[in-house]
């Protein structure tokens, strides 16, 4: 049996956590092929709708990234979209969509291996739940 | 959709080529929709490569350009200058990181060929929603205001002044210098404070592009960067500074005494007075809180003793409106209130000073003409300079002031010099003297057994007390054992602390205060003196705890941000990448108003709706994934663009 890939798509701030993801290229640190990048201005530019079409078009997890609270390019951007993620997540919990499918976590300019741990516990972790298919939510 | 998208995968040296299979990522891309073709090149940020771009932008009409190289951090400026050298809009574009997030992390030539075929689907299908973006400009003011006449303002309104613009520096008190004008020597070289200050109080003066507003506040401030309105009161001084010389007669007429201010409440002045010998203007004001003419009474002794006639109780406070582009905020500080102590007996105990009145004792312009006396009128033999008094303790203040390491340092070499036979201790918890001279600065004094140091477990630990007509202070030293101590004068080293008015200044420009009352600015790293309010820059010592040296580079910094973008004759560039409401969709619910940080919706009654102002849009986008009604869009990262680019990543 071929072994599962998962989709991830990761939302990234422009700032702190797009620049940690160069980071980890810039350092040539090996990261799972999984993970595709949306660039965004700020993590609290990410629409709740983002991360539901993201799962109607077949992602199998979602990750956001931001800069850590207090680090906000654009002071308390983060703290918003923390808010919106504890929504989403009680929101996608009523759609019986499993929790480990959205992530947020937060990832400095500077912070290649955190980036590059981040990404490959959500892929394993999204592994272990096995494909998401929307057409059962 | 008929555009023509044109492909560019930049090789990268050997960087991505070896990474992946070009030739199966370029037929991949060549079969997407809208592309007119997909090519390879060795390295696109050439000038070769720009070159080429250039040629067949043109040569095969592309509407639309699709980039696969490094990240967008390195080259996406660079690319969208060759796509408007062309006459295309430069956000026709979209930048694909295939080398930073793909060839470099992807060890697996098939992986990473993958991968890049869906981020390049991905741009593909984003770009075709790309809308052209202009860089639009407005008319701006250059004049500045800067509020606050101490070192800090002054060197801002310097650096400021030229032809074309004018600066309003507006102090609220008789004479401009701050507190270093009460200063007779300073760290860590002893310089004479006097001599740096006053040329550059005499150049603010008597420039022709400053005007000096003394005995001024701002009351209000309307508008945003590049077009503010402050609206600023001036009291009446009462005396023509035209024609008054300060020659004194005004003050010996005049027959109120009340504690003189500006020597720390330690001696006194009249109701009509100059601050003090060297205050610049050098301009007598009445003080029309005490002065008995304007209680009622029919004294015009002052008016009688002046020789020039400089004296005219009808004047009347002023009120202007000052348009100006930019603020410099740099009121200052005021000390931490040692009566909150009680344990440290200041007004209880005689002869316990704190550090500003210390400072007047010391000048040479101070109550004792610069001699160190106890109230008695005998020299001090025993001194103790107490250090951190409400700082680093967690009652008060949790920072560190910074510079009172220092200039306890310097009270030691100044009191040392003025009276060889008295003893100096330093009650200390820990030293801090950064910097390049500071640490020279402590040696010497060491070196030269000039003062004596005991090391405190904190200062929370003080308890000072008048005992034999001595001062006695207790304390745990550092081991955590009790100590004690007697002296003659103590001097207190109280916190820095944001000035008592920057309450009302915070409120009155917008801004936000952090603790112990300093400004807080836009960026604690990368934008130290500026705010979230665009157009209001902070400096010196009501940014927070700093020296001299600090206080002049910030006010010259705010300066240089300043003059970079507003400039006299030009106008000012808006920023294309911001936010903008859709008046037919916005409900009027102001969520917008409460989340941007940047104030940059406002309710427009009128419309009832929203409005951003784009000179203050830093383009974040969280007002756009808040509002309920999908009424504000994000230029160059609206939700189609954002949507289409997910789809692309997925189908």
């Amino acid at each position: 049996m071929e072994t599962f890939e998962p989709k991830i798509v990761g939302f990234l701030c422009n700032w702190c956590s797009y620049e940690g993801a160069d980071s980890a290229g810039k350092a040539q640190k090996a990261c799972p092929a999984n993970l595709r990048v949306v660039r965004v201005m700020c993590s609290g530019r990410i629409d709740p709708q983002f991360v539901i079409q993201t799962f109607m078009e077949g992602a199998d997890g979602v990750l956001i990234l931001g800069c850590h609270p207090g680090d906000c390019h654009y002071k308390e951007g983060n703290y918003n979209a923390l808010k919106r993620y504890t929504v989403l997540k009680n929101m996608l919990k009523g759609f019986g969509i499993e929790e480990g499918r959205l992530r947020l976590d937060w990832v400095s300019a500077t912070e290649a291996d955190k980036f590059v741990q981040v990404v490959s516990d959500m892929v394993e972790h999204v592994k272990q739940l096995g494909p998401f298919n929307h057409h059962n939510h | 959709m008929g555009e023509k998208i044109g492909i560019y995968i930049c090789e990268c040296g050997p960087n991505i080529k070896d990474a992946m299979n070009l030739d199966e990522l370029v037929t991949f891309a060549q079969g997407l929709e809208n592309v007119a073709f997909a090519k390879t090149f060795k390295t696109l940020c050439s000038e070769e490569g720009k070159a080429l771009i250039g040629k067949e932008i043109k040569g095969n009409h592309l509407t639309r350009l699709v980039i696969a190289a490094c990240s967008p951090k390195e080259h996406e400026v660079t690319f969208r200058k060759v796509l408007k050298s062309e006459g295309l809009n430069p956000f026709f574009l979209q930048i694909v990181n295939i080398r930073e997030q793909c060839a470099w992390v992807i060890k697996d030539r098939s992986q990473a060929t993958e991968k890049a075929k869906f981020l390049i689907r991905a741009a593909v299908h984003r770009v075709i929603h790309h809308e052209p973006l202009e860089e639009r400009q407005m008319e701006c003011q250059p004049d500045v205001l800067v509020i606050g006449g101490g070192i800090a303002g002054i060197s801002s309104a310097l650096v400021l002044a030229q032809k074309n613009r004018t600066v309003y520096l507006v102090e609220k008190l008789p004479c401009v210098g701050g507190k270093v004008a009460r200063y007779e020597e300073v760290f860590p070289n002893l310089e004479c404070a006097s001599c740096m200050l006053d040329p550059k109080m005499d150049e603010v003066l008597h420039h022709e592009h400053i005007e000096v507003l003394t005995l001024s506040e701002v009351q209000e401030v309307l508008g945003s960067y590049g077009n503010f309105i402050a609206k600023v009161k001036t009291k009446a001084r009462h005396v023509d500074t035209r024609q008054c010389i300060g020659c004194g007669a005004c003050f010996e007429a005049c027959p109120v005494k009340v504690k003189n201010e500006y020597n720390e409440g330690l001696n006194e002045r009249k109701a009509i007075y100059v601050p003090y010998a060297g205050a610049l203007p050098y301009v007598a004001v009445i003080d029309e809180e005490h002065c008995l003419h304007f209680q009622g009474k029919d004294c015009v002794a002052c008016q009688k003793g002046c020789p020039f006639g400089c004296i005219h109780f009808d004047e009347k406070d002023q009120d202007r409106e000052l348009r100006v582009g930019a603020i410099v905020l740099s009121s200052g500080f005021d000390l931490f209130d040692p009566t909150r102590a009680s344990e440290l007996g200041y007004g209880q105990v005689e002869n316990v000073y704190t550090s500003l009145e210390f400072e007047r004792l010391l000048s040479s312009t101070g109550p004792t003409g610069g001699k160190i006396l106890m109230k008695n009128g005998q020299p001090p033999k025993k001194i103790a300079i107490i250090h951190c008094v409400g700082s680093r303790d967690k009652r008060y203040n949790e920072h560190c002031s910074g510079v009172c390491c220092a200039y306890s340092l310097k009270f030691a070499h100044l009191a040392k010099a003025k009276l060889p036979e008295a003893s100096i201790v330093q009650i200390y918890s820990d030293f801090c003297l950064p910097g390049k001279a500071s640490q020279g600065f402590f040696y010497q004094l060491d070196q030269d057994k000039k003062s004596e140091f005991l090391h405190m477990r904190g200062a929370d630990t003080i308890k000072i007390d008048q005992k034999d007509g001595r001062i006695h202070i207790t304390y745990t030293d550092v081991n955590g054992k009790p100590a004690q101590i007697a002296a003659d004068m103590v001097i207190l080293s109280p916190a820095i602390e944001g000035a008592r008015d920057a309450e009302t200044l915070a409120r009155v420009l917008h801004i936000s205060q952090g603790k112990a009352g300093f400004f807080v600015e836009e960026h604690a790293k990368l934008a130290p003196v500026s705010t979230m309010n665009e157009g209001v820059f902070i400096a010196g010592c009501a940014q927070g705890p700093k020296d001299i040296q600090s206080a002049v580079a910030e006010g010259q910094a705010a300066a240089g941000r300043i003059i970079s973008r507003l400039i006299p004759g030009e106008r000012l560039t808006l920023e294309p990448m911001v936010s903008v409401v859709d008046e037919t969709c916005c409900s009027g619910c102001k969520t917008c108003i409460g989340l941007c940080p940047y104030k940059a919706p406002i309710y427009d009654a009128e419309k009832k709706c929203a409005v951003i102002n784009e000179l203050l849009c830093k383009g974040c986008g969280v007002c756009v994934a808040a509002c309920p009604s999908g009424a504000i869009k994000a230029r160059h990262f609206t939700d189609q663009q954002i949507l289409a680019e997910i789809k692309g990543l997925l189908i």
